[in-house]
């Protein structure tokens, strides 16, 4: 029961992050708020990007995530598609691994 | 939900995990699976059952809410796609909305083709994967090897600079994606658990109107 309920506190709390912006914001958004939200999404993937491709452990390190994303980096831009940056980028990872690159 | 399949060998990898850390937690495969069926937001829940035998329910319950702020951000960028739509889409919108969803829903909204029925099934495609291969971590137990062992934690990553490219239409663009991953990294090593991403999110946001006010003068 215990349980339970701190599923549903975990839930409610999540659900509120989610949903709390997307029915605040109406369609008549300040021109700056608009233009500033233009930008947030990138901003966004790139800060998810960053630490897990440079920083793995927490602290800055260049190594085989570094080199197997800036090939991702290549690949996305030259092809746009997610299922071959996905590809190019964990076959250098792990060409790079086992040529004893960490 | 096609759009998200790329994204599974890298979900069901941390799924697997994450019911393996829940079992050795206390909690049942089942109620590992329900925990993800109910709150779907990975990173929380790796910090909930890292949390589950020693902190309080309010102090579990209160982390879920910091470490998912960010969906505030994420929420917000959607908000202009969604605003012409009933109050119950936007709330069945927000239920399932991930990180990785999110990520496939907005850049493809900025592309022109993007609908609420592509980002319902790109929100569903991740949260049925999710829940299952969760169970399937906590029957398996300890047997599983880390995801960084194949590199898998890096499928998330990837995905995203694949997406982040359709942002980058002009060089203010690039600046901020840049700025934003520096920003991220900086964050990354002063603030505790993913606040990085609240702060180069705004921060983002702002230069980006800094440059194109700098842009026009």
């Amino acid at each position: 029961m215990k349980t339970l309920l701190i599923f549903f506190g975990m839930a409610a709390v999540t659900y509120f992050t989610r949903v709390a912006m997307m029915v605040a914001l109406g369609k008549e958004l300040p021109s700056i708020l608009r233009r500033w939200l233009a930008y947030v999404p990138a901003a966004v993937l790139a800060a998810l990007v960053a630490p897990a491709a440079l920083a793995p452990q927490g602290r800055l390190a260049w190594g085989a995530r570094g080199w197997a994303s800036a090939l991702g980096a290549w690949v996305a831009w030259r092809t746009r598609s997610v299922f071959w940056t996905i590809l190019a980028g964990l076959a250098a990872f792990h060409l790079l691994r086992s040529l004893g690159l960490d | 939900m096609a759009a998200t399949l790329p994204l599974w060998p890298g979900i069901i990898a941390f799924a697997l995990l994450y019911g393996m850390m829940a079992r050795q937690a206390g909690l049942s495969p089942w109620q590992a699976a329900l925990m993800s069926m109910m709150v779907h937001a990975g990173s929380s829940q790796f910090t909930a059952v890292g949390m589950w035998a020693t902190a309080a329910p309010l102090a579990i319950i209160l982390t879920t809410l910091v470490v998912n702020l960010r969906h505030l951000l994420m929420g917000a960028s959607v908000a202009p796609y969604v605003s012409h739509l009933p109050t119950r889409w936007k709330a069945l919108l927000a239920l399932w909305m991930s990180d990785e969803s999110f990520a496939l829903a907005i850049s493809e909204y900025r592309r022109g083709s993007g609908t609420h029925w592509y980002f319902f099934g790109a929100n569903a495609g991740i949260w049925l994967i999710w829940a299952p291969a969760g169970w399937l971590g906590a029957v398996l137990g300890a047997a599983i090897p880390s995801p960084e062992d194949f590199g898998l934690d890096l499928v998330f990553p990837l995905a995203f600079l694949g997406l982040l490219v359709s942002f980058i239409q002009d060089r203010i663009g690039l600046v901020v994606a840049v700025g934003s991953g520096a920003l991220a990294l900086a964050a990354a090593q002063l603030l505790p658990g993913n606040g990085y991403v609240i702060v180069a999110g705004v921060l983002g946001g702002c230069l980006g109107l800094l440059l194109e006010r700098w842009h026009q003068a």
